[in-house]
């Protein structure tokens, strides 16, 4: 277990010494595990080589607005499939349930087009817009709405609650564990997101960390404490993120595996 | 005939023309359970987004894949139609054969080898070492970083020269009789995929490590106890209990890395920045984005993508299909 742990951490242990080496430091053989003099301007170098600051802005924005517009017509379509009553439910999910067999990968093409016709490409509505629904957020939140019992909502129209209000007040914060596993999912995959980015943008202002990084790669060639620096700036955000939701994130992927 | 209910019959038998048009009334449709209409409406206010935005940028492509692959589809119009002349391009092309070839090579040793070391790390995990909370966090950390970041210092550890790998490797030359030379990793063609398949088992098996032993911890104590009472060994309780009762999660581990290995496509693009020395790690979809134009500077040929798509889609399909017929049929131990 200690060999795993050791093979699963090399790689990042590897990254974050070599970010702090020379350029000569990194090329030398056998290799320093632990450079001498720890070189912090690298990051800075690295920094101001490329418009990070904008990939870094592009990446937070488009990440929080996804998971907000997600998070909204989730917990809309989610009520809707757990708690009403409505002609078509069962073909509809059905419906929804299927997309989840198509492969996105299909959808890039005429995607692509779409975005073209809509004049999206190269802007943030192309890049947030058609990321606002997940489907299986969908589920996963229809799943929790469902063991909610239907007394709460007899009980509040009594007391003339509206549908939307009781939504808002009761179920919301009810299903708090859910949503937010539903939400950092979707902040993680917007963050890491590429292949996406790579295609329906052309211009360096409107490049996410990922692909920016990607390109700032075959820029500076072998640069290589350099890359590794971008790359530990790169991974830092999520880190952060992953080391206050840890248990959130860990519950949010093993219970993928128990329907 | 019996009236089998035995409850009073609704009103006077109309004339079936009657009867047809007042099935066919919507006045009537709405009379029936006005409630539920009324909430129709209400819920479908609620899916409306979800519909709007699943309708142009899932629904309608999905269709509209189909029927651009039957065009001629460049940059600028004219735009013929050409019927199956992209298939037939694509079947023909043997760059299409070869990135086929790449990712079945590349599923095939992916799959079970992360699956396996995956049981692996799970079972080991479960059994509750005092580290577990810091093992099970380094195993996810490869999981949740972006891949782009991960490709990168592997490409600098694959370095021929300079790369970890090639220097770990080179201290076992120390051994007797052991005697390896440095490996061009990434611009030995034949060393295109195993480098690739190197990366994703250490992306992917920490990930699938927690779906699995989550499904350990859900097995209950008492298939425990049973085998302990019969006096089986550890492992024979492992292969007789923790096995068997993990299908559903294995299934489910396995499906989706068979899927997600097929698609493979970022691994490629971020290790080799494009698609490997003499396209050597081209894998279907890189082959499928390169024809759209998007990308290696490549001529824009959408139509040819898109048929490109829908064969994926085809793949894709039989897998899924597969996985439903297998689920259904062996996955009821629990």
């Amino acid at each position: 277990m200690a060999v795993g742990c050791a093979i699963m951490l090399l790689p990042f242990f590897w990254m974050v010494t070599t970010s702090l080496k020379t350029e000569a430091g990194a090329m030398r053989m056998p290799p320093q595990w632990i450079p001498p003099e720890p070189q912090w301007e690298n990051y800075v170098v690295a920094w101001n080589m490329a418009p990070f600051g904008r990939y870094f802005f592009n990446s937070f924005f488009i990440a929080i607005m996804c998971t907000i517009g997600e998070v909204i017509t989730t917990i809309l379509a989610a009520y809707a499939f757990a708690k009403m009553r409505f002609i078509g439910k069962e073909v509809l999910f059905a419906i929804f349930l299927g997309t989840l067999m198509i492969p996105g990968e299909m959808l890039l093409v005429p995607n692509y087009v779409t975005l073209t016709r809509l004049g999206w490409l190269d802007r943030y509505e192309g890049l947030i817009i058609p990321w606002i629904v997940s489907v299986f957020g969908i589920f996963l939140l229809r799943q929790f709405f469902r063991s909610i019992p239907d007394e709460l909502w007899d009980a509040a129209r009594i007391d003339g609650c509206s549908r939307l209000r009781y939504l808002w007040r009761v179920i919301v914060p009810l299903s708090k564990p859910a949503i937010l596993t539903v939400a950092l999912f979707k902040f993680l995959g917007s963050w890491n997101s590429f292949q996406w980015v790579l295609l329906m943008t052309n211009t360096e202002s409107m490049r996410t960390v990922p692909v920016g990084l990607m390109t700032f790669s075959s820029d500076i060639g072998t640069a290589y404490h350099l890359l590794m620096a971008a790359s530990v700036m790169a991974i830092v955000p999520i880190l952060i993120l992953f080391f206050f939701t840890q248990k959130q994130f860990i519950q949010g992927v093993a219970r993928t595996g128990i329907k | 005939m019996v009236d089998r209910s035995g409850q009073k019959k609704p009103g006077p038998v109309l004339p079936f023309w009657q009867r047809v048009a007042g099935a066919l009334n919507p006045v009537n449709w709405y009379r029936k359970d006005p409630a539920l209409w009324r909430e129709s409406g209400t819920a479908y206010l609620y899916l409306l987004p979800a519909l709007i935005i699943l309708g142009i940028f899932v629904f309608y492509p999905f269709f509209s894949a189909f029927y651009i692959s039957l065009f001629k589809w460049g940059i600028l119009p004219p735009r013929p139609y050409i019927g199956f002349a992209n298939y037939s391009y694509i079947f023909n092309d043997k760059y299409f054969w070869r990135a086929l070839w790449h990712t079945f090579y590349y599923v095939i040793i992916t799959v079970p080898v992360t699956l396996f070391l995956a049981i692996l790390v799970a079972t080991l995990l479960n059994k509750g070492l005092r580290f577990l909370s810091f093992a099970r966090t380094s195993f996810f950390l490869s999981y949740i970083s972006p891949i782009v970041a991960i490709a990168m210092v592997w490409r600098w550890m694959y370095n021929a020269d300079y790369g970890l790998i090639n220097y770990l490797l080179s201290l076992l030359n120390k051994l007797p009789f052991v005697h390896i030379d440095p490996i061009a990793w990434l611009n030995d063609p034949r060393y295109s995929i195993p480098a690739l398949i190197i990366l994703s088992v250490w992306h992917y098996v920490g990930y699938h490590a927690i779906i699995l032993l989550a499904g350990m911890q859900n097995i209950e104590q008492q298939y425990y106890d049973a085998a302990k009472v019969d006096g089986a060994s550890g492992f024979q309780t492992w292969l007789h209990v923790t096995v068997p009762l993990l299908t559903p999660q294995l299934f489910f581990v396995l499906i989706m890395s068979l899927i997600g290995s097929f698609k493979v496509f970022t691994e490629v693009i971020t290790l080799f920045n494009g698609p490997g020395p003499l396209r050597s790690a081209e894998t279907i979809v890189y082959y499928i984005l390169r024809m759209s134009g998007r990308i290696d500077s490549a001529t824009m040929h959408l139509g040819r993508a898109a048929a490109g798509s829908v064969i994926l889609f085809g793949i894709i399909f039989v897998l899924t299909i597969f996985q439903m017929t297998v689920t259904q049929r062996r996955v009821h131990y629990q």
